[in-house]
């Protein structure tokens, strides 16, 4: 990092804080706190909502994910435009009508207090964990790279969110979430734009486009259905359409976002721009990745994007000859790519190139992975922020910095608002103090979100050793969504089941995903179908309750 | 939230529309990205 870098990242995240808080100002209740007073704008809305989804560890490892696997993560998000009209056809109205705080609210006004609190627990606990692990993951690969102290990371992340959550509430998230968003947009198309100016001058832009297509890091959808494949049409469809029901559908910290809208029509503008937007967002990041790897087809990549595991590596006896090996592999696959740029007949001795590259780096990861007493290797997350603190030019990767903190940020502050939400007005307002004045629910509030702030930042700490922190996100959300959405669906589609079928539905839904979490080897996605689906047979199959019989005269 | 707003979407007439709109679009999304692969693999 160099000065101006630094001046770009600091000017940058002050900015954000002092642009939240200045929004946020006048927030004296508890509507204001966590609704903004219903008063928000469908773009504001639909912004936050894709910021508060787009967590820093997205932007970092999508663009690797389209580097090492091409572009059929886009897949995941083609249940996303569903599941937003189906939201907005339901939900929406009914949250609307009910005029709640939480979604887990709504669950008593249908069924009863043991299932609400059941649901807010579900919620807590799951939220609870993810929270800490979307400040760990940016904070470790910024760490890693440049070498800070991962807990200084996680401290400036952690620090700032609360600074602004506390004060501002949601309407200083929201408006935060605005322009951190705008700023993610601009960096974006200018990665992509330095990247494509960076290629050789023979290599025009549709000879990237062919080359990064010959190497299948274009391969944005695959027909075959396979339940043990995450990425492909079937489970991005089905799969991905449960998904994005449970998240945007009963996950409070993306409910309260539409809550905040100052009409049913402004919060379902905000839910279907998101279902337009996503998908060409998502391909146009996993392109970035893409051009990513054509320009290292030109400049030679670190055979390890991971500094520590590079240096272990290097120790090995065998390392001095696989090195020698990759560099052969580079320079062959490098005459082979710009031959490609001259004639497609060239196609296939660029493609026996590539695959001699990957066959010698492979060679390089199991040195690292020996070299590290066989813990696995793996620097998805590493190839983006790899190239742009290598390649772009001062100012550029201050800006990058910048946007990855602020997509940990725009994550973070959303969830711990969420969790304060669901804490007060689903337990302590319900449980603890159910007669109080607003000032006092305002404080409590105010005090619930820093509690959760701080909770991030300790658990951040713990998070950072469960494994893949992507892994863990995903894998924690789907043990628990499956159920929320079956109570749901529940709901908002059936008049007889009572609260205690619905009850008995939600533990059997979780009992079924830890099942199949644990005895079989079926793809996450599936997790939110298989439960969701126990949920309501087991709440449509539970005895009714027999009513007395009319005293005979 | 003011419900009464909630009868018209501020074009296309219906929401009805609007959400056919989304999954036609979406179709679209994946039919252009079924070519991109086809034409580049």
């Amino acid at each position: 990092m160099r000065p101006l870098d630094w001046v770009t990242l600091v000017l940058t995240l002050a900015g954000l804080v002092l642009y939240g808080l200045y929004r946020s100002r006048g927030a004296k209740s508890v509507n204001d706190f966590f609704l903004a007073g219903r008063t928000m704008p469908w773009y504001a809305m639909g912004l936050s909502i894709m910021a508060t989804q787009a967590s820093a560890i997205t932007f970092i490892s999508t663009t690797g994910q389209a580097y090492v696997d091409g572009m059929r993560f886009v897949q995941f998000y083609f249940g996303l435009p569903i599941a937003m009209v189906i939201i907005s056809a339901t939900a929406v109205p009914i949250f609307a009508r009910a005029k709640v705080y939480t979604a887990y609210e709504y669950l008593e006004q249908r069924f009863d207090a043991k299932t609400r609190a059941l649901a807010s627990i579900i919620f807590l606990i799951q939220r609870g964990l993810g929270v800490g692990v979307a400040i760990a993951a940016p904070s470790i690969v910024l760490s890693l790279i440049f070498g800070w102290d991962d807990r200084v990371t996680t401290l400036v992340i952690g620090i700032v969110i609360i600074l602004y959550t506390t004060f501002g509430g949601i309407l200083a998230i929201t408006w935060t979430d605005v322009l951190q968003m705008s700023i993610i947009f601009c960096s974006l198309i200018l990665a992509l734009l330095m990247v494509v100016s960076m290629l050789p001058p023979e290599i025009s832009f549709g000879s990237a486009v062919r080359l990064a297509g010959a190497a299948g890091r274009l391969n944005a959808i695959d027909l075959n259905f396979d339940w043990n494949n995450r990425y492909n049409l079937w489970s991005g469809l089905i799969g991905g359409t449960f998904l994005a029901l449970s998240y945007f559908g009963t996950d409070q910290s993306q409910v309260q976002r539409y809550l905040t809208g100052k009409s049913i029509t402004q919060s379902k503008l905000s839910l279907l721009f998101n279902a337009l937007a996503k998908v060409p967002l998502q391909c146009f990041i996993l392109f970035v990745g893409a051009m990513v790897f054509v320009f290292y087809l030109f400049n030679a990549p670190p055979p390890l994007f991971q500094k520590p595991s590079l240096l272990k590596a290097q120790t090995s006896a065998a390392w001095p000859g696989t090195e020698a090996r990759y560099r052969q592999a580079f320079a062959a696959r490098r005459e082979a790519a710009l031959a490609v740029a001259k004639s497609d007949t060239a196609i296939p001795q660029f493609r026996a190139a590539q695959k001699q590259f990957e066959s010698v780096r492979a060679d390089a990861v199991k040195l690292a992975e020996q070299a590290q007493g066989g813990a696995k290797y793996n620097d998805t997350n590493y190839v983006f922020l790899s190239f742009v603190t290598r390649y772009l030019p001062a100012g550029v990767v201050g800006l990058i910095i910048a946007i990855i903190f602020a997509a940990a940020m725009s994550a973070s502050s959303g969830e711990i608002n969420s969790l304060a939400t669901v804490s007060v007005i689903d337990i302590y307002k319900r449980h603890v103090r159910p007669v109080a004045s607003d000032a006092h629910y305002l404080g409590v509030s105010r005090a619930a979100t820093a509690f959760w702030g701080i909770y991030a930042m300790f658990f951040a700490q713990y998070g950072k050793n469960l494994g893949s922190l992507v892994e863990v996100v995903n894998l924690v959300g789907s043990l628990f969504y499956g159920s929320l959405l079956g109570v749901f669906a529940l709901a908002f589609f059936t008049k007889r089941v009572t609260g205690t079928a619905a009850f008995a539905g939600m533990i059997a839904g979780e009992a079924a995903i830890f099942a199949a979490f644990s005895f079989t080897g079926i793809s996450f996605l599936w997790y939110n179908v298989i439960g969701s689906v126990v949920v309501v047979l087991v709440a449509l199959l539970f005895p009714r309750p027999t009513l007395p019989a009319p005293a005979v005269v | 939230m003011k419900p009464a707003d909630e009868s018209r979407p501020p074009f296309l007439g219906s929401w009805r529309n609007v959400y056919a709109l989304v999954l036609l679009m979406l179709a679209l999304d994946i039919a252009l990205l079924y070519a991109f692969t086809r034409r580049f693999q």
